[in-house]
């Protein structure tokens, strides 16, 4: 990595962000968060969020009352789901090729997970995701980037939440666990 | 719903972009190895602050409504909601939005958190009347916010 030592990621033996790419500067990546919140704000007068959208998707296929109210009826989230994934394939296709992988760079070399344990992995990482995220009503979007910047408190609560959990849980695995 | 499409695209390009999908710039995150997730987030939060402020005080929308700003009241869900969202975080390496950009990217794994993330979510619902009591969430027609 060239450029390594000017930005404020120290060199890595093994970047997997599509194909050895080096990631933005992250001023310029906040830049752009903020620039698409406030866009969507003014243009389109929505807040951003994406874990609501998990509710709409479950809206389309239960009928627990939760998932009735008219919060989750536009589906307007569902149409960002759509254009997330497509922002990652086109950021993937123009960064080289698009190719499908398994790799999930530390938690391959340190964990050496088979593919069974992995899946199982992954759901369950989901699956906390999915219920915290809800929950709390909002994760690093709503919560991290919008709520804080209108001070809210239910945000701070959450953010400092899940930054202290996180914290923990990622030095109990790969400094206790699998050094 | 074209301009949420076109926004969210390049949404999704700018976290893969960024590092902000990649599992092992979120695990340097938490391990505090470096600095560069913190400092995207305060630059977003720092810019999209003022702007918020002044689009809900000065602004309109096109067609003249006022802007509808969303308020998140803390409730009973805002820590435990976070701390299990946390651990997700960290075994993951994704947040919700970052599941789906990953998914665009061709790491297959990313189904696996997403079917997760929507069995949670509906786990959460299906069971909600029942979550509300213990914890004090707010009545179900509100829900615990959207976000």
């Amino acid at each position: 990595m060239p450029h390594c030592a000017e930005r404020a990621l120290p060199p890595h033996e093994d970047w997997m962000i599509l194909h050895d790419l080096e990631p933005w500067h992250f001023a310029i990546a906040g830049a752009g968060i903020a620039l698409i919140t406030l866009t969507l704000q003014a243009v389109g007068n929505r807040a951003l969020g994406v874990s609501t959208g998990l509710e709409e998707f479950c809206s389309l296929v239960s009928k627990a009352p939760y998932f009735g109210r008219a919060e989750l009826r536009s589906h307007w989230r569902l149409v960002m789901f759509a254009g997330l994934i497509c922002g990652g394939l086109l950021s993937s296709v123009t960064s080289g090729a698009w190719s499908l992988s398994w790799n999930a760079g530390m938690l391959d070399t340190r964990l050496h997970l088979d593919h069974g344990s992995k899946i199982a992995w992954f759901f369950v990482g989901g699956l906390l995701t999915g219920v915290g995220t809800r929950m709390a009503g909002g994760c690093t979007s709503g919560h991290g980037i919008y709520g804080m910047a209108r001070f809210q408190p239910g945000s701070f609560a959450s953010v400092l939440a899940f930054m202290a959990s996180g914290i923990l849980t990622a030095n109990l695995l790969w400094r206790v666990i699998a050094p | 719903m074209a301009l949420v499409f076109v926004l969210s695209v390049a949404f999704g390009f700018l976290l893969s972009r960024s590092g902000a999908a990649d599992f092992d710039v979120i695990q340097q995150m938490f391990l505090f190895e470096s600095p560069h997730m913190y400092g995207l987030l305060a630059v977003g939060v720092g810019l999209t602050a003022p702007g918020l402020w002044l689009l809900g005080r000065y602004g309109r929308t096109l067609t003249g409504q006022p802007i509808q700003l969303s308020a998140k009241p803390l409730h009973g869900g805002s820590l435990p909601g976070g701390l299990l969202f946390g651990v997700g975080w960290a075994m993951t390496g994704m947040c919700p939005g970052p599941i789906l950009v990953t998914l665009g990217e061709g790491k297959a794994f990313a189904l696996a958190a997403l079917a997760g993330a929507i069995a949670g979510t509906w786990l959460f619902g299906a069971n909600y009347v029942r979550i509300q009591r213990v914890l004090k969430l707010p009545n179900l027609t509100t829900g615990t916010g959207a976000g």
